[in-house]
């Protein structure tokens, strides 16, 4: 009994180092979870047939109501998309003259939460779109009114996200009035998030929108994040204390959109860019670029209609700017590459 | 002998199946922090009363389908389980001859040592509970021994496993 004991205990170490260290098991916890996470689903079922149930026999004038509520919702909404298009064209122009590439409208898909992490002291939540619908590791989840959290585990037919307000997740975020950059932290309470490290002096104040800010690369920016409930100067604190409430219903909601935003790491987009203006420019002949361009960026627009081919546009305006200035000689093809390869990193 | 009674087996692995389906259901907010340790009580009836059948290397597979379902390290809920067994096992001959108040006793020293190591384990992975109330778990498993020991006891009578 003690040999089997000591073997067991050294196989679960074992194997819970090489799972925290490397991805070698990550193969064998997708088809085991394939299996397993069926469970999650079983345990979903009373709640969706309570839902079916509820449904087949809400009243008529209940169905009536909520069809004409959902109605003038739409008519609200489908108003304020029509001044949208023409304000992101707008937008888009306007960055276009600043030389900055633009976020355009992100793809989501709808998921739905399919279970609770049974552990009190985490919020995590899992959700029933995996890698086989395409979602990746550290995709932002949002519901209806703001950020929820990110994808922190990948499975094949469900996922796991990491909230917001969980103790080990942190998000940069900006005051929407006026910019000010912040981090918040999440505080293990589903109501509550933390900013750390304000200056006592910062502008801040109760009822500011905290909207997410894009540093960090993890997260689009212009989401909103939380609203501040309260700003407590304590003159023995060298930070203010400051207290936010995440707009999105983290507890509540069941319904979340997985946004897909452009899938390359900032120094593959660099590169990218970089390429395409080394082409140009040795190409030397305009009427190349929009054939060489859009070859390294369509494989991408499937999943990230983004950053893309707002890209492709300015990256000819940058060298109509700049191409007097150097000497145009081959020799100084690398710094004009290397310039606007770094203002795009930073957004 | 053994191949007319031991064909309900079966009965065993669906209350596992059963609780893990209860180590993961659903639970009101405030609840959630009392969470009996299903998987480890049952464990601890089934090598109390049929230590020939159900041994540390079922706890150790039983915690392996538990950390993925919970997404912690593949091991950790292993290693926890295996120790709770291998407790229940070397004390089973005592147990047996306890009243219950007392192996309810018994069930929360050793539940209470288990979840102590958990912290200990998710505290190396970064994940530290910020209080000790980790071991109202224990003491809510502690509580309702008799309740699963005298179902699951009828259960084995009723289906004659053995």
């Amino acid at each position: 009994m003690g040999v089997r004991l000591l073997v067991l205990v050294v196989l679960s170490v074992a194997l819970m180092v090489v799972d925290a260290r490397f991805t070698l098991l990550k193969p064998v916890r997708s088809q085991m979870s394939l299996v397993l996470m069926q469970s999650y689903w079983i345990t979903d079922l009373p709640q969706r047939l309570w839902q079916g149930v509820a449904s087949q026999f809400g009243s008529r004038t209940e169905l009536v109501a909520d069809n004409e509520k959902l109605k003038t919702e739409n008519l609200l909404l489908q108003g304020r998309m029509q001044k949208l298009a023409a304000l992101t064209e707008q937008n888009v122009r306007l960055r276009e003259l600043l030389n900055s590439s633009a976020l355009v409208n992100e793809k989501v898909e709808v998921a739905e939460l399919i279970g609770m992490d049974p552990n009190p002291f985490t919020h995590r939540i899992i959700i029933n779109k995996g890698e086989r619908d395409g979602v990746v590791l550290g995709q932002p989840v949002l519901d209806a009114r703001g950020l929820m959290g990110q994808v922190v585990e990948l499975m094949p037919y469900t996922s796991r996200v990491l909230l917001l307000t969980d103790t080990t997740h942190s998000i940069p975020v900006q005051v929407n009035r006026n910019g000010l950059r912040a981090i918040a932290s999440g505080t293990g309470n589903p109501e509550r998030l933390e900013l750390r490290h304000v200056a006592d002096t910062a502008d801040i104040k109760v009822g500011d929108l905290l909207v997410s800010s894009g540093l960090g690369q993890r997260f689009p920016a212009g989401y909103p994040v939380a609203t501040v409930k309260e700003v407590i100067h304590d003159s023995g604190q060298p930070f203010a204390i400051v207290r936010a409430v995440p707009t999105a219903a983290l507890n509540r909601s069941r319904y979340l959109l997985l946004v897909f935003s452009d899938s390359r790491t900032p120094e593959e987009r660099a590169n990218d860019a970089a390429k395409a203006q080394e082409a140009e420019q040795n190409g030397e002949a305009p009427p190349i670029i929009p054939a060489t361009v859009p070859k390294p960026a369509a494989p991408v627009v499937v999943p990230a209609p983004a950053p893309a081919p707002v890209a492709t546009p300015v990256a000819p305006a940058v060298n109509a700017v700049k191409k007097p200035v150097p000497a145009p000689t081959p020799a100084a093809a690398t710094p004009p590459a290397a310039a606007p390869a770094t203002t795009r990193e930073r957004q | 002998m053994a191949s007319t009674r031991s064909n309900n087996g079966w009965i065993i692995w669906l209350t596992f199946a059963i609780g893990l389906l209860l180590s993961i259901s659903p639970m009101p907010q405030f609840m959630e922090i009392l969470r009996p340790l299903w998987l480890a009580l049952l464990l601890a009836f089934w090598t109390l009363y049929m230590p020939h059948k159900v041994g540390m290397v079922t706890a150790w597979c039983l915690g392996l389908a538990e950390d993925v379902l919970y997404g912690t390290l593949l091991g950790q809920n292993a290693l926890i389980l295996t120790l709770i067994t291998f407790l229940v096992l070397s004390l089973q001959q005592r147990l047996r001859m306890f009243p219950m108040w007392q192996q309810s006793l018994v069930i929360l020293v050793i539940f209470g040592l288990a979840q102590l190591a958990q912290l200990w384990l998710s505290a190396l992975t970064g994940n530290r509970q910020p209080t000790l109330a980790l071991i109202l778990p224990a003491l809510v498993s502690a509580l309702l021994w008799p309740w699963v020991s005298y179902g699951l006891r009828g259960l084995r009578r009723r289906f004659k496993i053995n």
